[in-house]
């Protein structure tokens, strides 16, 4: 195939349409930028449910010594305490499942939480002995927790109990609100964006209409005379996804990891590697969206 | 080389076909005008040929092969085997006379090697090797067609169709463009030539097919245009 003569009609096509060109490059890389956020957005509730439940969640931590704030917890659960709380919660119709946390266990979470540089050293903020065991209850209906927690709360073993509603509640449903709202926005940008790609298409079909004649009255290969308009379309999806990328690495640097991050220790947030997963999706999805509308249009408007 | 079984090509809409039960065999290194007046179903017999549509029944064999049942993908490979030519020449205007004839080659996957090589050779078969560099503005009616013979024949295919190709040429330079033809159909090459100028048809005394609305209604072995005289 003629590499030269490939690459002269992408330069002439980009030319040409320039203006349809960087619509469909601004378009997709704004569509792009919105639907990567609302995936970066979409990593952070899962992150925070991952640390602190989710809002059908009830954590149960039982009794250590000297349990901060419950001056019944005298020692340590005993075995038969937790068969108790553990029959009490099976007797629950409000109970869904739920498992038990060892010390081990909450130990990572926690340090997952709020780093784990806070657990090192000569002075660690707490040790594993004194991390409770916890049960994590999830409910059938978040609205319906009051009977269990009756049920619990003055039973000898239990320290306290954390309600993941009270606590995420409102931090999920404004995490849940953003990625929506970016997802509905990105869609209909992603619509536009296809829309330009199919309206380059025609235009460039036409301005080449004598030239696609003559290729195919040769016998011009279908492929060949699709390939300046699929040229063109990675072209775009490529600027598209370099832009992206690079909102997305500002978005991360300077709104999460030196923003949030650093003003909100109790929070864990996403960095780096959901950054990558992300801008991965990101360079996939660009280039299907505009290659897959090409090669479907070409067929269309170039009669192949 | 080109054969028609009972064909018939209707167009959606009322009105008779196009084509009705058309039977017609070219043998290799003929030379056919396809005459009759408009509407008579000229350019849709090319158009089949060409695989540019399929016919609504019967059967079209080019070269040994039902192209009816031709995959799509297969039809860039037939119309390698067919030169093709028409009234208006359809040369590309930001293209020099060279490069329309290379761009034939190139838009097949062709080496550079095989452009530098069958380029020249076909602009002097055409007569045009001193006007290699010219843009098609600069040529006249007859030179343009020349060029368009030239791209239609540098792939060396074994069929020529051309569509009115004096259409739009007085009739001293449409007999120097039938006397290229001509030339072609000698060296081998099967020419289809749908006309309505009756002054080449007659002056050629070549095969002549008449098709009036849709059917065939005279095939000559020596024939001259007939219903204008």
């Amino acid at each position: 195939m003629q590499m030269r003569h490939v690459s002269t009609n992408l330069r002439q096509g980009l030319r040409r349409n320039l203006s349809m060109h960087v619509a469909v490059v601004l378009t997709l890389f704004v569509s792009l930028s919105l639907a990567g956020m609302g995936v970066l957005l979409s990593k952070e509730a899962n992150l925070i449910t991952r640390a602190l439940g989710n809002e059908l969640q009830v954590q149960v931590n039982l009794c250590v010594r000297d349990y901060p704030g419950n001056p019944s917890c005298v020692g340590e659960v005993t075995d038969e305490q937790k068969r108790e709380i553990v029959r009490q919660i099976e007797a629950s119709p409000e109970v869904d499942s739920f498992y038990f946390e060892s010390k081990e266990e909450g130990f990572e979470r926690l340090k997952v939480l709020l780093g784990s540089e806070q657990f090192e050293g000569t002075t660690p903020l707490v040790t594993v002995k004194d991390i409770p065991e916890a049960i994590w209850i999830t409910l059938k209906d978040p609205d319906e927790s009051s009977g269990i927690v009756e049920a619990l709360q003055y039973l000898d073993g239990v320290g306290n109990i954390q309600n993941a509603r009270e606590l995420i509640g409102p931090i999920s449903s404004m995490i849940d609100g953003l990625t929506y709202a970016t997802w509905a926005l990105a869609a209909v940008l992603l619509a536009a964006a296809i829309l330009l790609v199919a309206n380059t298409i025609r235009l460039a079909a036409l301005a080449r209409r004598k030239e696609i004649e003559i290729m195919r009255l040769v016998g011009a290969s279908r492929i060949f005379i699709a390939l300046p308009f699929l040229l063109e379309a990675l072209v775009n999806a490529a600027i598209g996804v370099a832009l992206t990328g690079g909102v997305l690495a500002a978005f991360t640097k300077f709104g999460i990891i030196d923003g949030l991050d650093a003003q909100f220790d109790a929070l864990p947030f996403i960095g780096w590697p959901e950054y990558w997963e992300t801008l991965l999706l990101v360079a996939v999805a660009g280039p299907v969206l505009t290659l897959v509308p090409t090669l479907l249009l070409t067929r269309k408007y170039l009669r192949l | 080389m080109i054969r028609f079984e009972k064909v018939t090509k209707s167009y959606p809409g009322p009105g008779r076909a196009a084509l009705e039960s058309v039977s017609i065999n070219v043998d290799k290194g003929e030379f056919v005008f396809l005459v009759g007046p408009s509407g008579s179903g000229k350019s849709t017999a090319l158009r089949l040929v060409l695989r540019e549509m399929r016919p609504t029944g019967g059967k079209v064999f080019v070269a040994g092969k039902e192209i009816n049942r031709l995959a799509t993908w297969k039809v860039p490979r037939l119309r390698r085997q067919i030169g093709t030519v028409f009234q208006d020449y359809r040369l590309l205007p930001t293209k020099t006379v060279s490069e329309n004839v290379a761009f034939a080659l190139q838009v097949i996957g062709a080496s550079s090697k095989e452009i530098r090589t069958a380029v020249p050779e076909t602009l002097e078969l055409v007569g045009l090797a001193d006007k290699s560099a010219r843009m098609p503005e600069e040529l006249s009616g007859g030179e343009q067609q020349r060029v368009a013979i030239a791209r239609a024949m540098v792939n060396k295919p074994m069929i020529l169709i051309a569509d009115e190709p004096t259409g739009n040429l007085d009739p001293a330079t449409s007999a120097g463009i039938m006397g290229l033809l001509d030339q072609i159909n000698t060296a081998g090459t099967t020419v289809l030539m749908a006309t309505h100028d009756y002054g080449v048809v007659d002056q050629m005394r070549k095969r002549v097919v008449e098709l009036a609305e849709g059917r065939v209604v005279r095939d000559e072995a020596t024939g001259v245009y007939g219903f204008q005289h």
